[in-house]
């Protein structure tokens, strides 16, 4: 623990050393492409990338050449770096959340943020079909990286929804969902996605305004480790060996360095809590669910219905 | 008086979550364990119980009467759980109403006594159930379940030390506790006798009731006799010793 701490500062002085060849070593023309406005604009908002920091607009295309490079590898770089209970947390989430009740003849309408490989949606209009026996359930996967959604669309074509109008595509940026109307989802989610988003606080407020009252917000994230022990081998993990992994599985070394420090970046339980309980939303219990001490944790929220309509 | 100072001086250390270990007459009770949101679509669902039990189908169904979707009943993690959980805790609350035993109308009579305070109160609560006996297996059986245990367990703890507290036994001694744990014993036997009786009334449970509270009594009265019995005992010998010259 302690030498992590003292190790951070180091690390990154060093990264700001280098980091001219850096970038340009690792992204190709997407990210040079915007590199002049981050030098012109000094007032421009800035955010976090990884362990730098970057300008807003930057970010996204930054991001997007992130997943552009690893969407054909993604599920083999996911078993190895979590040694295959990505998959494990994904069912579990979609358990706990038990979409297309059977108490109803009301189908479900959902919408997965970020979903573009398509594993958390394939999993809920299962969860539908096959344990609520829901099978008008509708699901959109979204996704701002097109090549991420052509994965997605190519897997859908192995499932029984394959070209079915359960299920629809689309590109859109999570923070503006222009083409969805308010008050019309029962279900957002939003799996290992929204720790890339550049304003997170606007898609909560996007996601607050497009679920109907009652619906539910529900994310699946990494977080910290509530160990300390575990904790200490997490980081040397996620520090050594995955953009190892990533070097010789994806040939891709700075895409998984950049996830394990957006990991680190991100907020922590508590943090996130209070995040989507300031976009209005009502938290069960405490209002999150560690998965494996906390490596990851599914965050949920309830849009309140409002109460004029009962008077 | 000192040290009910000392305990309100301390009230900010403990966290508001959790529930106050002592009965209060100057300060509210502390907030129940559900929010106004999950108390109105838990009340919902409640009327639904004896068509449906205590299962999703409830849960849900009473979101869609408070206005709320299938959806929402993600507010509760444990799922049919809370709904036993609603029961048990409403169904306490609901105790400190009864004011026919409590305080009894007509002022020629003398007050009830503890023990029979303690009985009817202890009906009372079993009576509680009657609309849901029928499902209330379903609800042990939740209950049972290793991750609902604790929550299972200080209710029923809250349950008893309720009864004695509105029968006004304020005893401070090691009674304070055989006192609770008899009383948990004899609910919770008489509760699962209960889910089996088929007479008019209830009879049998009322009967099967009054034989338990019976027995703690007796076996009460044999303790406290084996222990007057080897005190007495002990002090013969004792004094039989010293007669003999013995030092001590």
């Amino acid at each position: 623990m302690a030498s992590r701490y003292t190790l951070r500062p180091l690390m990154r002085s060093a990264r700001c050393q280098l980091q001219p060849s850096h970038s340009q070593r690792c992204f190709s023309s997407s990210i040079r492409r915007y590199e002049p406005t981050s030098e012109s604009t000094n007032h421009e908002r800035t955010t976090h990338f990884g362990f730098e920091t970057v300008s807003e607009s930057e970010k996204e295309a930054r991001v997007a050449g992130v997943f552009s490079s690893v969407a054909a590898s993604y599920d083999v770089m996911n078993d190895c770096m979590s040694l295959g209970i990505h998959r494990l947390w994904k069912d579990h989430f979609v358990r706990s959340i038990n979409p297309g009740s059977s108490s109803s003849s009301q189908p479900w309408k959902m919408l997965d943020i970020a979903g573009g490989t398509g594993d958390i949606a394939f999993r809920l209009l299962q969860h539908c079909d096959e344990i609520n026996h829901s099978p008008q359930s509708t699901i959109t996967i979204s996704d701002i990286n097109p090549a991420m959604l052509d994965e997605g669309r190519k897997r859908s074509l192995a499932t029984p929804y394959a070209r079915s109008p359960r299920l629809d595509f689309l590109v859109a940026n999570a923070e503006h969902l222009d083409t969805i109307p308010s008050d019309s989802v029962d279900l957002y989610t939003v799996a290992f996605g929204i720790r890339n988003f550049t304003n997170k606080e606007a898609a909560l407020r996007e996601a607050f305004r497009v679920l109907k009252p009652g619906g539910l917000f529900a994310c699946l994230e990494f977080s910290g480790v509530t160990n300390p022990v575990l904790d200490a081998v997490y980081q040397r993990w996620s520090f050594g060996a995955i953009p190892l992994i990533g070097q010789i599985v994806a040939g891709d070394r700075d895409s998984y360095q950049y996830l394990v420090e957006s990991i680190e970046r991100f907020p922590k339980q508590e943090e996130f809590r209070d995040m989507i309980q300031d976009a209005g939303f009502l938290v069960p219990g405490k209002g999150w669910e560690d998965l494996t001490m906390g490596i990851a944790a599914i965050h949920k929220g309830v849009k309140p219905v409002e109460l004029q309509a009962t008077q | 008086m000192a040290s009910k100072a000392r305990v309100l001086r301390l009230r900010p250390l403990i966290p508001r979550s959790c529930s106050r270990p002592y009965h209060s007459y100057d300060h509210p009770p502390p907030p129940g364990p559900f929010n106004a949101v999950e108390e109105s679509i838990l009340a919902a669902a409640i009327p639904h119980v004896p068509s449906h039990g205590f299962t999703y189908t409830s849960l849900s169904l009473g979101a869609k009467t408070a206005g709320y979707i299938d959806a929402s009943t993600n507010l509760f993690p444990r799922g049919s759980f809370s709904l036993v959980h609603y029961h048990l805790y409403t169904k306490r609350a609901c105790l400190a109403q009864h004011k026919d035993i409590l305080e009894p109308l007509d002022a020629g009579n003398k007050p009830l006594g503890t023990g029979v305070k303690v009985k009817a109160l202890t009906w009372e609560r079993l009576m509680g159930n009657r609309e849901i006996i029928h499902r209330w297996q379903e609800a042990l059986a939740l209950m049972a379940q290793p991750s609902n245990i604790p929550t299972s367990l200080s209710e029923l703890a809250a349950l008893s030390d309720e009864i004695w507290f509105l029968a006004g036994d304020n005893a401070v001694n090691a009674s304070w506790y055989s006192k609770r744990a008899s009383l948990s014993s004899i609910y919770a036997a008489t509760e699962l006798f209960m889910t089996t009786d088929k007479s008019t009334e209830f009879a049998d449970t009322k009967e099967f009731l009054d034989r338990r509270f019976k027995d703690v009594q007796a076996v009460g009265s044999i303790v406290g006799s084996m222990g007057q019995w080897a005190g007495f005992t002990a002090h013969a010998g004792l004094n039989v010793l010293r007669s003999k010259g013995v030092r001590i």
